[in-house]
């Protein structure tokens, strides 16, 4: 396949107008207007043969005379032709350069190199990047089985579209709308849009815009539905999704329409019924209404989010769908949905300058959605989202370095303070800490990514309190009114501007509403990286009266860590009340002596008042003389830092029992963890009893009452922790040691009833093992669990209830060293927990529950299981569950055992697995959490001799993220986060030096040579190259895993059918050439173009010259593709060789693949030549492009 | 003996009548009788005896007496105009086996009733000659088995016991039955926890999403505890209302009606238009 990012369009404008005999070039420039409509015409989408044939129509309006070049992106499609003004046909050539990032240096395998060229590469087809008559440029253009942007779901049943659920979407990352038509992508060319979708009968096409009309095509077999979209988009937001759907028009809102697969109408009601509040509470906070004039969700399945919202539309997972009987999944579904409908505000409506202003949408969708979730959830809800999003969003910084929300300026020196000079030469060492480049979108890693939306909704937050909510509402409601009134404007007004967001704009906005100049702020929060971390100890001075604090800030140095300069809000519970001290930091250390305001006097029996004002009794027994009960630093949570504050434990548990807010409480259980005491035991076992008490608060405690009392066990004859609590709220009244019959409507209890049997279960007595009365206690949960008579399902009750029993299992204590493993010498408790599991997990099969939440769980139990020695360590069952047509939960959980059990007993093929289906796995959502898998949990650790840690698993990796994903920058992304994680950001040790293996490489690519001419290309693999082990051994594992190479030598077959079509099509403008044996051989033969044409090939822009051995970047089509594990550019060497040979037979075919190299390699010079014939059809299909491309 | 036995039903006179007759057939030297002829025999002197005795009755009572004398059956014997005399020369000649002694059988006994329970007395209102109550179970109820336990715990303990035996055995039947299990063992011989090889199942989430573990009412799947509260909230606001502004809210329910009616009717949703037939307008737009 041919992936090509970045169509240039020749145009010889002599043949057009006499008077100008200058070529015209249209360069792309973001101040200019000049694309203001487009048109989208997708014909002949086949689910049979996953193809897609289409035309797009852009207009474009030159702000320049001399338009000399039009850039567009469009990657993986197959173009035919380009027509302007429906009269003239356009030279065109492309050029992607993720097929071989790395380009000249074939051989570099450290990430830090990687890197560099990765950021050229992206930047090379950034759309931001490169920079009247109306011209009308008609592209057509077809896309066969793509690889990425669009997913074709299409079931291997019998029946019909819609008994079959078939249907296909449009997805990507970030701005990937290049992979399905050809278009400008970038955030900030908007334009409008008609576009139009013919299907078959029994689809629905939803896309973007007002649905017109749908009219049948004549032959009554088709419709065709016609959507425009008035309101200035840009092609990032432009979306299909195509299939059987059952509509659901919402009853609340009838603009609103639902879409779903056939048979989920229920569930789709009961899920989007609460919907219309959003849509309400949006309104009402912005006090705008929703730009657009129509909202739709379609529900998918295989999707790679949860979520993606497009202008008017989202595209949904269909596992956020449920019955009104499912508890958890409501809130995630909730959540997800209202996050969706906020990005239409924010994202959809309003798009960004660039890319790097992405924070401030999705910053600002997240806040109001976390402001709906505030209002449906509950205030105590919110604020643990806040604390463990700065949790997460801290974790990252200390691990892989500073996010910079927006790097696309520095920040500006400070007018005054010491830290300035420290901060830049800071900032810039941070951003080279990264094994990736965060200056561009497709460079970064998804963890990267996912860190900084967490960041910049925290950010906004933050800035909430800066200025008020009401005034930030008022920011955003400005943006929305400008933007609303941009829209209905022509594009001439010059006003479409007011639709994008950037960073200036919006801290400008922020000073014309408040009058607050927020610049600092700005600089130090979203220019630059990192966050601060506190850590404060205190001491009483009883003569004195008075808390001495210190507030030490010293690991300013370590990753992702700054210093922070300001104020600091510090909180004391005394015996007298609340009382806030602001600090002010200006120092790593700074030292504070905090008067006391009430007298050590706990003899006296009075109530004491806390910040809410309440009045309480407290048993201050515990104290000593200081009249502090705890202290807090920066209990809003309006800073990004991390806390550590140094107390005894008496006021933790004060703080526990006593402080209203949640987030202290949690802090207090964290901290609490290190204190394992009786009164500490007591405080956690009244947190989980307290009914007053916030669930998730109760829960936590819970499991923090597991840790302390397993640290307390040598000295407690008591029964197990927590048991009484259990009996006592959901022991029956007749007999306590059975549960009483489920009943859910109380959903605090619900939540407690699943995670008292968890946290039970992660205890042990004094020989490490789980107490016995503890297995008896969850079996006999599993027995006298009775759901008949619950409105809701028990199905995560059970699930959890299996996790637990996996809990339970320790290491097998005797072990026959040898002996195998059998049913009948395990222990009794072992079979009644592997009876238990294998019950439910075949029960399953007939009578699945919601998601197969207890399969789910039952094979995480199994591994652990096989883990500690109970079973023998197999991956078969992983292995078929993980199978592609099981239920993406069964499967990621199936791979999660087998990530696991890779990195513990398992052998290199069952690694190879794990790497096959991250390459080919049908379902993009699953590869990339399967990328998450394995960089969670490597196959072996970095600098440790392992047996994975072999040159054959670098090149595997390397040729992923090299030229493999180039349609998926995401999970090329996740590759090289997978590298990073295996071999860090230097040449892997496992690889010997370059040097030495110049030498070896001679014999090598001799010994290769041969054997690619024996061998037909597909059976060839990858691995073959750049091993530095002798010949024979890199020889042989090609021929020995032959499954992958059928597989792979089916798919080229496929492949070469289709080019040959292609080659039919278009046989008139080749005339005499033959396809001859093209397929046979093609990599041999696309190659010797570099050296025919020397002397005019020339390297790639900012590339510089490379020298005999450059890439090119139309060699990698869909017969390429399939070998590409072969077509590593180490190759090149070789295949030079073999191109000589065939130079003269192909003589023609290397013309025009010359002409198009050239262009690519050059597009500077090529533009002086305006003779240059170039084309090629980004057709996956080398030789089809080679042949066809001549005349066009 | 040549007389066959009669037919067992007869009574016992008509079985006496019939010995009677064999042995006179006996003694006047035959050796069998057909059954026929000794039927129609011992009915002849079945009428014979019976006219006698009537006879013999009226004369009797004719007397005013209630027993026959001898008299009484000499007379009879005049009446039939039988000659009484030559009796006596049959009686002292003829010798004829003596009969044996009719043993009547006794009817078997019928088996006592089972007795369960305590037949209730008689209250003293109710004359004591009047039959006994029956045995309590016919009238009032039938202990026919041991009162169950009911108490709490071990009904869910059969309960549990029950749902997992049935759990139990639908499973292992599965499994025998699956077309391959895989084993969690190395050994091939015995597999004591089969787990049953899942199938890929297309498309995978309906089976998911529609879940069957559990039979939900229709209710409790669409169950929207919002909308309830909402509409117990109006229920209750109507009754305090309803007095006062019993009209306007006549008017606004109609109101409310006719929006519901009017919107039910036409929803203006693009997607529910009824697709357009392709008009020559049409097809230019598509063909490009």
């Amino acid at each position: 396949m041919t992936y090509n990012e970045v169509i240039n369009i020749t145009q010889n404008i002599q043949v057009r107008k006499q008077t100008k005999n200058l070529m015209k070039t249209m360069k792309t420039e973001r101040t200019g207007d000049n694309c203001p409509h487009q048109i989208v015409s997708l014909t002949g989408i086949s689910f049979e043969r996953k193809s897609i044939i289409g035309f797009v129509e852009l207009t474009v309006v030159p702000v320049r005379d001399n338009l000399r070049q039009i850039k567009l992106n469009a990657k993986q499609c197959r173009i035919y032709r380009v027509v302007l003004n429906e009269e003239y046909e356009a030279h065109f050539q492309y050029f992607d350069p993720f097929l071989d990032v790395c380009q000249s240096d074939t051989e570099t395998r450290s990430l830090d190199e990687f890197s560099r060229y990765h950021l050229n590469a992206s930047l090379k087809v950034d759309p931001d990047n490169n920079a009247g008559t109306a011209l009308r440029v008609g592209i057509e253009f077809s896309l066969e089985q793509p690889q990425g942007g669009i997913h074709f779901v299409v079931p291997q049943k019998e029946g019909t579209y819609t008994e079959r659920g078939v249907h296909l979407f449009t997805y990507g990352h970030q701005n990937s709308t290049r992979l399905w038509f050809p278009c400008v992508d970038s955030f900030a060319e908007t334009c409008t849009w008609k576009l139009e979708f013919t299907v078959d009968e029994e689809m629905t096409a939803v896309s973007n815009g007002d649905l017109m009309e749908v009219v049948y095509t004549p032959d009554m077999r088709r419709k065709t539905f016609h959507y425009t979209l008035n309101v200035p988009t840009c092609a990032p937001n432009i979306s299909l999704a195509v299939g059987p759907f059952e509509i659901y028009v919402d009853p609340y809102m009838h603009e609103v329409t639902h879409f779903c697969l056939p048979g989920l109408l229920p569930i789709l009601k009961v899920t989007s019924r609460y919907m219309h509040e959003a849509f309400e509470f949006y309104e009402e906070t912005l006090s705008n209404r929703y730009p657009y004039t129509c909202y739709k969700q379609v529900f998918v399945d295989e999707t790679d989010e949860d979520y993606r919202s497009y202008a008017t539309m989202s595209i949904f997972s269909v596992n956020l769908l449920h019955s009104a009987v499912i508890i958890d999944q409501v809130y995630e579904s909730r959540r997800v949905m209202s996050q969706a409908i906020a990005e239409q505000f924010f994202g959809c409506f309003i798009s960004m300058q660039n890319w790097s202003d992405m924070w401030l949408n999705k910053g600002i969708s997240q806040y109001l959605c976390g402001l709906y979730c505030k209002k449906s959830f509950g205030n105590n809800n919110y604020r643990g989202l806040i604390q463990s999003t700065l949790l997460e969003v801290v974790q990252y910084e200390e691990k892989f370095g500073g996010i910079v929300l927006d790097p696309s300026q520095p920040p500006a020196p400070l007018p005054v303070g010491t830290n300035t000079p420290q901060s830049d030469p800071n900032k810039v060492l941070q951003e080279e800490k990264f094994y990736f480049s965060i200056r561009n979108l497709h460079t970064m890693s998804p963890m990267y990514i996912n860190a900084l939306h967490k960041k910049s909704m925290l950010v906004m937050r933050m800035l909430e309190h800066r200025i008020g909510q009401e005034l930030l509402l008022q920011v955003f409601n400005k943006q929305l009114s400008l933007a609303v009134n941009a829209a209905h404007q022509k594009i001439g007004s010059g006003l479409w501007g007011h639709m994008l967001i950037s960073t200036n704009v919006f801290t400008k906005a922020i000073f014309t509403v408040t009058g607050k100049d927020m610049a600092v702020f700005i600089d130090q929060w979203v220019r630059t990286g990192g966050h601060a971390k506190f850590h404060l100890t205190s001491v009483f001075n009883r003569k004195r009266n008075t808390i001495e604090l210190e507030i030490r800030q010293d690991a300013t140095t370590q990753l992702g860590i700054r210093k922070y300069v300001g104020p600091l809000l510090v909180t004391l519970q005394e015996l007298d009340g609340t009382f806030k001290h602001m600090l002010q930091i200006e120092n790593t250390v700074v030292k504070s002596d905090i008067t006391c305001h009430s007298k050590s006097r706990r003899n006296k029996k009075k109530k004491i008042p806390l910040c809410t004002g309440e009045e309480v009794d407290m048993d201050l027994s515990a104290m000593d003389d200081s009249p502090v009960l705890w202290i807090r630093l920066d209990p809003e949570m309006t800073l990004l830092r991390s806390v550590v504050i140094e107390q005894p434990d008496y006021q933790w548990q004060y703080q526990l029992r006593h402080e209203r807010d949640v987030t202290a409480q949690i802090e207090a259980i964290v901290a609490l963890e290190r204190y394992p005491t009786p009164s500490t035991r007591m405080a956690l076992t009244d947190t989980i009893e307290n009914e007053q008490c916030y669930y998730e608060v109760r829960c936590r405690a819970a499991q923090c009452l597991t840790k302390v009392a397993n640290a307390m066990v040598a000295n407690w004859a008591g029964p197990p922790a927590m048991l009484a609590i259990f009996r006592k709220f959901f022991g029956s009244f007749a007999a306590p040691h059975i549960i009483k019959q489920n009943n859910f409507t109380n959903f605090q209890h619900y939540y407690l009833q699943k995670i008292i049997p968890l946290a039970m279960s992660g205890l042990r007595n004094a020989h490490g093992i789980c107490p016995p009365e503890v297995i008896r206690f969850l079996l006999d949960l599993f027995k006298y669990n009775d759901n008949s008579k619950n409105r809701y399902s028990d199905n995560y009750y059970r699930a959890t209830l299996v996790e637990a029993l996996g809990r339970t299992v320790t290491p097998v204590v005797s072990v026959q060293q040898g002996a195998p493993i059998t049913a009948e010498n395990l222990s009794a408790d072992t079979k009644a927990i592997l009876e238990e599991i294998t019950r439910l997990l075949n029960l399953e099969k007939v009578l699945p529950s919601y998601k197969y939440s207890v399969s789910v769980t039952c094979l995480k139990a199994i591994r652990k299981l096989q883990k500690f020695g109970h079973l023998p360590s197999r991956s078969t069952i992983f292995k078929s569950y993980s199978a592609y047509g099981h239920f993406i939960d069964i499967r990621l959980s199936a791979l999660e055992c087998m990530v696991d059990f890779v990195r513990a007993d398992g052998k290199m093929e069952d690694l190879h697995y794990l790497l096959d289906l991250l390459e080919n796995d049908p379902d993009p959502g699953l590869q990339h959490k399967l990328a998450g898998m394995l960089i969670e949990n490597p196959p072996f650790r970095r600098g440790h001799k392992d047996k994975f840690d072999l040159p054959d698993l670098v090149e595997r990796i390397w040729t992923n993220i090299n030229c493999m994903f180039s349609h998926d920058t995401r999970l090329r992304c996740d590759m090289v986060d997978l590298y990073y994680t295996l071999y860090g950001g230097k040449r892997p040790y496992c690889l010997p030096l370059p040097e030495l293996e110049g030498i070896l490489c001679l014999d090598r690519h001799r010994a290769d040579a041969a054997s690619m001419n024996k061998s037909r290309p597909s059976t060839s693999v990858f691995h073959s190259y750049k091993s530095p082990i002798p010949n024979v051994n890199t020889i042989k594992p090609k021929v020995e895993s032959p499954q992958k190479d059928l597989g792979s030598g089916m798919v080229i077959e496929e492949q070469v059918d289709m080019m040959n079509e292609d080659v039919i099509m278009t046989e008139e403008k080749i005339i005499k050439e033959e396809p001859l044996d093209l397929h046979v051989e093609p990599s041999e033969m696309m190659l010797p173009k570099q050296e025919y044409y020397s002397d005019n090939s020339v390297s790639l822009p900012g590339m510089g010259l490379s020298g005999p051995v450059g890439f090119e970047p139309g060699m990698f089509n869909k017969e390429g593709d399939s070998k590409q594990k072969k077509d590593d550019p180490s190759k090149l060497k070789k295949k030079k060789k073999d191109k000589k040979k065939h130079k003269h037979k192909h003589k023609h075919k290397h013309e025009h693949k010359h002409g198009k190299e050239k262009k690519d390699k050059d597009p500077n010079k090529a533009r002086l030549k305006e003779e240059t014939l170039s084309s090629v059809s980004s057709t996956p299909s080398p030789v089809g492009m080679n042949l066809t491309s001549e005349n066009m | 003996m040549s007389s066959p036995p009669v037919d067992q039903q007869t009574n016992v006179y008509r079985k006496m009548l019939t010995a009677v007759i064999s042995s006179i057939c006996m003694g006047t030297g035959f050796d069998s009788i057909e059954k026929e002829a000794l039927a129609s025999l011992v009915e002849l002197i079945q009428c014979y005896l019976s006219e006698l005795s009537v006879i013999c009755k009226n004369y009797c009572e004719l007397a005013g007496r209630s027993e026959p004398l001898i008299a009484d059956i000499i007379l009879a014997f005049i009446d039939m105009g039988i000659n009484f005399s030559c009796f006596e020369d049959y009686i002292k000649n003829a010798k004829y086996p003596s009969l044996p002694p009719i043993i009547v059988q006794q009817p078997p006994k019928q088996p006592n009733m089972l007795t369960t329970g305590v037949k209730q007395p008689l209250p003293s209102h109710i004359p004591l000659y009047l039959p006994e109550f029956p045995v309590p179970h016919a009238y009032i109820r039938t202990p026919t088995h041991r009162q169950p336990i009911i108490d709490y715990e071990s009904v869910r303990e059969k309960a549990a016991i029950q749902k997992k035996d049935v759990e139990r055995a639908l499973t292992k039947f599965l499994a025998k039955t699956a077309p391959t299990t895989h084993n969690l063992f190395d050994t091939e011989e015995t597999n004591i926890f089969p787990l049953i090889a899942s199938q890929p199942n297309y498309p995978p989430y309906l089976s998911a999403l529609l879940p069957q573990d559990q039979i939900f009412d229709q209710e409790d799947l669409e169950y929207d505890p919002k909308a309830e509260a909402i509409e117990h909230k109006k229920s209750r606001e109507k009754k305090n209302e309803a007095v006062k502004i019993e009209k306007v809210e006549e008017e606004l329910e109609s109101v409310k009606s006719e929006e519901n009616n009017s919107s039910n009717n036409f929803i203006d949703n693009p997607y529910l238009a009824a697709t357009k037939l392709p008009n020559t307008e049409g097809m230019d737009v598509t063909s490009c």
